[in-house]
């Protein structure tokens, strides 16, 4: 395997990483430590196969960024375990739900494999204009699961002149985070983008921004819904709401983008804000990235449960601005109290 | 090997592991010490570590205690294959009884959670290595570590009041009594304090704590030349202060601190020490004003720091040792020769000597450490892709191993020994008196099957 030795040797084995890794917390495994997976990854460069156990280490990681954040020897774990996936997909060496999931996207431009139209919650097809300023990227999630948020956020962009794909298909993030190739997808939406004309897209979902941004061509300005909000928030007919909530940080808007304030700016507009105990840099994964929730369903789910520990008490919402996110804490018991922070300035606007 | 996992399971259940992966993960620490055990157990309880240590006993197989794997000597790494007990599991604080001045606690309790347990009550365990974070208390036990403000307060050793310890063949002990002093026979505690896993598995612990000093202040002094600075430090001692901590950071040192965190207020040139106190207000502040005193007349610079600046000098001086690699992408800090130890007043000379080997191998050194307990940590930073790179390291960290014994001190001051420095060790104690070790080592573990191979044993 052709492993960016450079990278893996610049780990120092301190096992800093032992006190953030969410994923150890809760197995407990050095394997499923940021430590081990790279030990693991210098055991392959050295004849350890990769077998299922060791691709479980490699695909548990959330991709989160906290042990970047606080590696003392300045490594970027996640960057270097998503290339050893890349290689180890490359030599055919996945697990079945890795298949899967490919299999889905390839299949139907979703991670759902969801044969349905994708524009399906858009009841006024005549708000898509051909030409425009901005693009709405809606992303898989909001376009088969959250279509009310989906909804919600075209409706406030489309007032600033925002239009959509007309064919949009998955931004290619779930592929490249477990190991695949995405470039059919990068064309096809930078394709339809660029018939838009439009110089500026804009995201509400983490996963598909931190992807947008930084593996497609840098033909266009990437904004995420929070950034774009908190820029126009005095353009908008906000209401304050009598409600205290608190703000769940996405770890790719967060962590892999430094976008904190932005969306506090448009919950202080709005309503009270209660930090949860761990937020910015330091806040917790809600277990759901890195194609865990896809692959590890209860580990996931545990680790989403962890993070409803951090929730404050008495707040009335959890606010978050990746669809990715609400699911994961939502399936993890919080219900309907995890709402997209569009949702709340939808309230604000009734 | 089918029999012994099948017997493994019998006693930990699902928390044992063969595989080649999870095996891979447990076969070194932080050290360049390897060694790939044959399965990997988590115990949760004394009785299970019991029963694993029967089990090894009767077919005869190694056993390697570790906490998490953050040594710097190899002690956890199983040189000899077998099974690695993973101790990190046994994580409970099982009593805090500040009225007695102490808490039980299992191995697996990580350092800095039990001093958050602790705050409420206004009580701390002062042992602080740099790794506190992360490290658990079974391994600070087994390698008698300290910190930065040992200078103080002393090491692990003088915390411990009672251990539990599984032995050799499964047979499980109490070294001592729920009493902050006893003169009652051998002091086994202090016998296990520091073994290294050799001679028993330590499967909870009585800890002595300390009351949280009210405040803390540092003194910043920033001197041409770490003899000048080394000066300094024992006149301050000799003047009969002693601060909770006295850090010596070298010019490379402030650089990797810069990178650590920009907004450091720290001098950027020179060989600066840190000296904390605590105490009360007043006596802290008497006590940084006598030290600035004593500082000014051969200092280029001298400065209080108080509240959140002392915190992030201290968060980012707990980091230094790994983050070398920030000031170079191109090397790595290699853990060799990191932890030597002379008396203070030889401190000066041993900066001098590591210098002339650095600089003589060509090979660059951070030089950081406890100065006001005479512990240098020297970080050597390697590309490690470079063979010859890597042949001067190993000549450099002997030549600072025998720098160090040669002015009266000690291969390792908190670290440990493991297998890294073992070849040291007869050396530093002496033949007759290392005879003493092995002695005790074969009354207590006979078959050889605790940590072999590690401590020269």
């Amino acid at each position: 395997m052709n492993l960016d030795l450079k990278a893996i040797n610049q780990c120092v084995r301190c096992g800093s990483c032992r006190t953030f890794c969410p994923v150890f917390e809760e197995s407990g495994w050095e394997s499923a430590n940021t430590r081990g997976r790279i030990m693991i990854l210098k055991g392959l460069t050295c004849g350890l196969q990769p077998d299922l156990q060791v691709l479980g280490s490699l695909n548990t990681c959330t991709t989160c960024g906290i042990c970047t954040e606080n590696c003392p020897a300045g490594v970027n774990p996640p960057e270097i375990i998503e290339n050893a996936r890349r290689q180890l997909v490359s030599l055919g060496k996945m697990t079945c739900q890795q298949a899967d999931l490919s299999r889905n996207i390839f299949a139907s431009g979703n991670t759902f494999g969801d044969g349905r139209d994708r524009l399906s919650w858009l009841t006024d097809r005549g708000l898509l204009t051909k030409k425009a300023d901005y693009v709405y990227f809606a992303g898989c999630m909001n376009s088969y699961r959250y279509t009310e948020t989906a909804a919600n956020t075209f409706a406030l962009l489309n007032r600033f002149g925002a239009t959509m794909l007309p064919a949009e298909q998955c931004c290619g993030s779930p592929l490249l985070r477990t190991g695949f190739d995405a470039r059919r997808f990068i064309d096809e939406n930078c394709r339809q983008i660029a018939n838009t004309g439009a110089k500026t897209v804009i995201t509400g979902c983490a996963g598909c921004y931190t992807t947008l941004k930084k593996s497609y061509p840098q033909d266009f300005r990437v904004l995420s819904v929070p950034e774009f909000l908190a820029e126009r928030i005095s353009e908008m007919d906000i209401k304050p709401l009598d409600l205290t909530v608190t703000y769940h940080d996405p770890c790719h808007l967060g962590r892999h983008n430094q976008i904190y304030e932005q969306p506090r700016q448009v919950i202080r507009a709005i309503c009270r804000l209660k930090e949860m105990k761990t937020s910015g840099k330091a806040a917790r994964c809600c277990g759901g990235g890195g194609g865990v929730r896809a692959g590890y369903k209860d580990l996931s789910l545990k680790m989403a449960k962890k993070r409803l520990e951090d929730v404050p008490g008495e707040v009335d919402y959890i606010v978050t601005s990746c669809p990715l996110c609400i699911r994961n804490l939502r399936d993890a018991g919080a219900g309907e109290k995890v709402i997209d922070l569009v949702d709340l300035v939808a309230m604000a606007m009734q | 090997m089918t029999d012994i996992l099948q017997e493994l399971k019998g006693i930990v259940g699902d928390r044992v592991s063969a595989s080649p992966g999870e095996r891979c993960c447990y076969a070194s620490d932080a050290s360049q010490v390897v060694g790939l055990p044959d399965f990997v157990v988590r115990p949760k309880s004394t009785s299970q570590v019991s029963r694993l240590l029967r089990l090894c006993s009767e077919h005869l197989i190694p056993a390697t205690a570790r906490g998490a794997g953050t040594g710097l000597a190899g002690g956890c790494s199983p040189v000899r294959g077998g099974i690695v007990l993973d101790m990190s599991g046994m994580n409970r604080i099982l009593e805090i009884d500040y009225e007695n001045q102490q808490v039980i606690v299992e191995p697996g309790v990580v350092a800095e959670k039990l001093n958050f347990a602790l705050k409420p009550y206004g009580f701390f365990f002062p042992p602080d290595p740099g790794s506190m974070a992360m490290c658990t208390i079974g391994g600070m036990l087994s390698y008698n570590s300290s910190g930065m403000r040992s200078v103080k307060y002393g090491t692990v050793r003088n915390y411990v009041l009672d251990l539990e310890v599984v032995l050799a063949d499964g047979r499980v002990i109490h070294t001592g009594k729920k009493v902050l002093k006893s003169s009652a026979g051998y002091d086994l505690t202090r016998l296990f304090v520091g073994s290294e896993g050799t001679l028993g598995i330590i499967t909870s612990a009585g800890l002595k704590i300390a009351p949280l000093p009210r405040t803390r202040k540092i003194v910043l002094a920033c001197f041409e030349e770490a003899e000048i600075a080394g000066q300094a430090v024992i006149r301050i001692f000799s003047n009969g202060i002693t601060p909770s901590a006295c850090e010596i950071l070298d010019r490379t040192t402030l650089q990797v601190l810069k990178l650590c965190d920009p907004l450091l207020a720290i001098p950027e040139d020179g060989d600066v020490i840190l000296f904390e106190v605590d105490g009360t207000e007043s006596s802290t502040s008497e006590a940084a004003r006598q030290i600035s005193e004593i500082c000014q007349p051969t200092a280029k610079s001298v400065r209080i720091a108080v509240g959140a600046e002392m915190d992030s000098i201290w968060s980012a001086r707990r980091l230094v040792g790994a983050a070398i690699s920030r000031l170079d992408p191109t090397k790595t800090r290699i853990y060799m020769g990191e932890d030597v130890g002379v008396p203070i007043k030889e401190i000066p000379a041993l900066i001098k000597k590591v210098q002339q080997i650095a600089v003589k191998l060509d090979i660059p050194a951070m030089k950081y450490g406890h100065i006001g307990d005479g512990n240098l940590h020297v970080a050597l930073f390697i590309d490690v892709m470079n063979k010859e790179q890597w042949e001067k390291l190993r000549l450099a960290a002997d030549r600072i191993h025998r720098a160090a014994m040669d002015l009266g001190g000690t291969v390792s001051s908190e670290h440990g020994i493991g297998l890294a420095r073992a070849g040291y060790l007869p050396e530093q104690m002496g033949m007759e008196a290392f005879s003493v070790m092995q002695s005790i080592k074969k009354a207590l573990d006979p078959k050889g099957i605790l940590n072999p191979g590690k401590m020269g044993l």
